[in-house]
Order: C-alpha cells, then structure tokens, then sequence
C-alpha cells in the first residue's frame, strides 16, 4: 500500500477524492445539525419556564425533531397568488447557501495523521489567507435571501421584516467586521488556522480583547437573529416577519439557515476569542472544540429565553452610537498598545 | 414638540449617577436576569406527567364523581329517601325507592333504582348536603370521559364499588399513575403508595 501511495498520481488522487468527502462530510453535518439543535432549543425553553420541553415522542421526547421535520415535508407547499413566484421560490436557497458555503474555511482541528499511509489530513476544507474576511463576506450575503423572501411575499409583513433585517445587517455588520480586526491585528494574520495557532497555550484573545469580544457577541446576536435583536421576525408587531408565507420546505430552509447561521458564528467567536481547539491535553483538541461552541450555543438559547426584544429605534441606536463608535475606539488602542 | 423631547431626554440623562453608567457598562442587570433563568432551568418543573406517569390526587374537599356509601357493616347507607332528586338543580338524579326487608340497607327501605346522567350534572354537591344518611358523596374520580353517551348514565351497582381513592387519604399530592384504555373508557389508576409534592 505504502508503494502504491508514493506515486504521485495516485497521491493527487487521493488528494482530490478527500476533498470531496471532506465537503460531503461537513455538509451532511451541518445539514443535519438543526435536529438536535431544535430539540435542544425547546428543551433549554422548557426548562428555563419551568416546563419539560418535548416529552412524548420517544424517550424525554428525543424523537420529536425527527416527527417536527417528517411534519415539515409533508406539508403542502404553499405560493401566494399575488406572490414573485420565482424571487419567492429561489429566496430560501439564497440564504441558506452562504451559510454553508462559510464553513468551506472553518477548520475543526489540527492535522491528523493517516496511519498506514502516513498521509496528513487537515481538518478543514481549504485554509484560505483571507479566511475571515472571507467568513463575514460571505455570511452578509445571506441577508440577501431574507430581504428577496420579504419582498417575493408580496405581504406587508414579510417586506418589513426583509427591511428591518437589512437595516439591521447593514449596522451590525460593521461592528462586527470591526470587532474582528482587534484580534487580526494581535495575529498579523487573516487565516482561522494561524489565528487559532497563535492561542495556542492558554494565551486565548478574549484576555487581550474583552471589549472586542463583547461587541462582537453583541452584533453577532444582531447578525444571526436572536433575540434580543430578532426584530426581522418580530411576533409580537410582524407576524414572523419576513417568512410569514412560507410555509413546508421552504419554510424548513429558513429555519436550517438560521440554525446554521447560529452555529457559524458560535464557532467564529471560539475560533477568534477562546482558542478553538486549544484546551489542557486530557480531551482530544476536537472535543475541545465541540464542547466550547456547544457552550456558546447554550448561550444563544439562554439569552432568547432571558431577555426581551430591543425596539427597533433602540437597535438601530445600539448600532450606530454606541457598538461601533467603540469598535473603533478598540481598534484605536489595541493599535496604540502594538506601537 | 422638539424642546419637550430635549428637556425629558435632559432629565432622564440627568438622573443617572455614576453607579447606573457602571450598571450599564459592566450589564449588571443583564447577568441578574441571565442568573435567574440559569437557576429556573435546574429547578423541579410543574408539569405532570398525566397521564402516562403521574396523576394528580385531588382533596378530600374535591367534587368529582357520585359515590354511595356503606356502612362498617357494609349494609347500604342509602335509603331512597329521594331528598337527593328532589334538591338536584339540573334533574340528572333518578331514585325509585322499594321496600327491602332482607336486610340489605340499614332500614326497611332502599333505592330499587339510583341513576345520574353525568351530561346533566354540574357537580354543584346540593345532593350530597340533602342526603340525610350521608350515604351520598361527590367522590375524587375525575376521568370521566368515555366512548359512548350511554356511559355517562351511571347506576347505584358502580357507584357503590369501594372507591378507586379511600377516603382516608387527604389528597393533595402527585401519585405514580398507568393509563389504562378497555375500548369502553380510558382511565389511569393511581398507586397511592408511591406520592410526591407538587412543585
């Protein structure tokens, strides 16, 4: 075996085939995760008022997801009459597209080694030089999803709900992105992989960056669509907001990107404030790695079952007067400390 | 307009003290509300599981399903008196008294027939305060739903099987429960041995 693998065509190959099953993977992953993550979600609310949360669908209800999504694809696919069936049809694999096409640079760990072989495998799918602009470039364009369903709906609530989620998205992005470049500016370097190795040994950024880290939680909330900020899907004054007509599938795919888009950026937060994979040598770097984004998963659900949604003036003045003027300051005097 | 919002956003401003912009800064009040959520959610939890598990024991006060009682010689308290129809508000109570020198009853008269229409009964227990003898009481059986109309008129022979839940028990708390379904009604029978307080 080890003779046949020295060729190098064969090495290309088999370079090329893991790819491929590298990108299968993940998606199957990321695609599947939404199920335990709705179960989890309806039980952390249960629990949190006092309830049990899904009980009856198998044992402590753990089927439930599974009969939630056999529910969902045996709905009838409704489009309004009035409705752009091809923006109101197209608009769901718009947003749910980035959300996945940003895991094509998170990485999950560092090199394994093939046995027998003695090959290396990373445990991410590309490690691009520019992979956190690449990150939040690419998460922005699912907002374009949200707004195009908002307005394909030809429903009132709908487009305001595609509105405020633009709005929102144009305030939020930018602290966001500017929170990030506190920590790009520590590492010298744009790279996930070379922004986690620099952590390596306790020395994680959120010692360094506590404000950074703060406002990127923040508008990192606003960006996914949590509450307090998820005035795109306000109940009380829109309906759901911008998937009010959706229904079946298509409604599914919304759900699915707001799962994914939640996970993404509980994993951005590991990877660019707590160390990703770094942790003491008694867990595998891996396990690490799941069990910080599952905290901050819990995190998310905690704070939606916590707290009461923003108004939207008050958003839009979180945004603008107070996160990024302080982003900026950040930016300010992390570079004066470098100097 | 313009000069009464400035003033009430001047005062407002003005009432801050240094300890609420700390309040602010740090998002004091945030993490209190965040600590009383983590606390609730590794608290006991009110649901009941009703009916597959758990089920509720009610009061000795509760008025549930009719019962008619023996005495400690077991002989029938009840002694067709019709007190009971006569008081019932909705009519649902039907007595046909006779004579019954066997024994049977504690006098030489006991109902023949004892029916309610549980569709017309509303519970209200004026029934049980006109029985003379105390032979009628509103029980704690409270599943009382069934498959069919005809079940809902209950005769003296059911009511007077010793009661699923004895009277010696106070009630007021959770017991161990089994749903259990005949095709004719469903009905979920407690195990008293096993209780637990509700939240």
């Amino acid at each position: 075996v080890v003779e046949i693998f020295s060729n190098p065509l064969v090495r290309m190959m088999f370079e090329v085939v893991l790819i491929f099953i590298k990108v299968v993977v993940v998606t199957l992953i990321v695609f599947s995760l939404p199920l335990p993550l709705t179960y989890m979600e309806r039980k952390v609310a249960g629990h949190i008022q006092v309830r049990l949360g899904p009980y009856r669908v198998g044992p402590h209800g753990i089927l439930q997801p599974l009969a939630d999504m056999i529910k969902l694809f045996f709905k009838e696919d409704i489009i309004p009459a009035k409705a752009d069936p091809w923006l109101f049809r197209i608009a769901p694999i718009i947003s749910m597209v980035p959300v996945f096409a940003v895991f094509a640079t998170i990485p999950f760990g560092e090199k394994v080694t093939l046995p027998i072989i003695d090959y290396d495998i990373d445990l991410y799918i590309s490690d691009m030089n520019v992979g956190i602009l690449y990150v939040l470039a690419v998460a922005g364009l699912s907002v374009y999803g949200i707004i195009l369903g908002g307005w394909a709906s030809n429903s009132k609530y709908a487009l305001l709900g595609g509105l405020r989620s633009s709005a929102q998205m144009i305030s939020y992005e930018l602290a966001l992105s500017f929170s990030c470049i506190g920590v790009v500016m520590i590492v010298n370097s744009l790279s996930l992989v070379d922004i986690v190795r620099s952590q390596y040994g306790g020395h994680w950024n959120i010692f360094y960056q506590p404000v950074g880290f703060i406002i990127f939680f923040i508008a990192g909330l606003a960006e996914i669509n949590r509450i307090p900020f998820d005035l795109p899907e306000d109940e009380g004054t829109l309906g759901s907001g911008y998937h009010v007509e959706y229904s079946s599938m298509r409604f599914a795919f919304f759900m699915l990107t707001e799962y994914v888009a939640m996970v993404s950026m509980s994993i951005l937060a590991v990877l660019l404030f707590f160390g990703g994979w770094d942790g003491p040598a008694f867990l595998p770097g891996i396990v690490w790695f799941i069990l910080k984004v599952a905290a901050f998963i819990y995190f998310f659900m905690w704070t939606r079952f916590t707290f009461p949604r923003y108004r939207y003036d008050q958003l839009m003045s979180i945004g603008w007067k107070i996160l990024l003027p302080l982003s900026l300051l950040n930016i300010f005097i992390t570079g004066l400390v470098i100097i | 307009m313009k000069e009464i919002m400035t003033n009430n956003s001047m005062n407002s401003n003005s009432r801050y003290s240094l300890k609420d912009y700390l309040k602010k800064i740090f998002f004091i009040d945030l993490l209190q509300g965040l600590f009383i959520t983590f606390n609730y959610t590794f608290s006991k939890t009110v649901t009941l599981k009703y009916p597959d598990e758990e089920k509720w024991i009610p009061y000795q006060r509760f008025r549930g399903l009719h019962t008619l009682n023996r005495n400690k010689e077991g002989k029938e308290l009840c002694v067709g008196c019709e007190l009971c129809q006569k008081s019932c508000p909705t009519q649902c109570i039907t007595v046909i008294p006779m004579e019954d020198k066997t024994g049977k009853g504690i006098a030489d008269r006991i109902a023949y027939r004892w029916e309610i229409n549980l569709l017309r009964c509303m519970f209200c227990g004026l029934c049980e305060d006109a029985c003379p003898t105390e032979a009628l009481k509103l029980g704690r059986e409270y599943e009382l739903a069934s498959f069919s109309m005809q079940r809902q008129l209950r005769t003296k022979e059911e009511l007077l099987r010793p009661q699923t839940i004895p009277d010696e028990i106070e009630g007021g708390f959770i017991a161990r429960a089994r749903l259990e379904t005949d095709g004719k009604e469903v009905k979920v029978i407690p195990d008293l041995s096993v209780q637990k307080k509700w939240w």
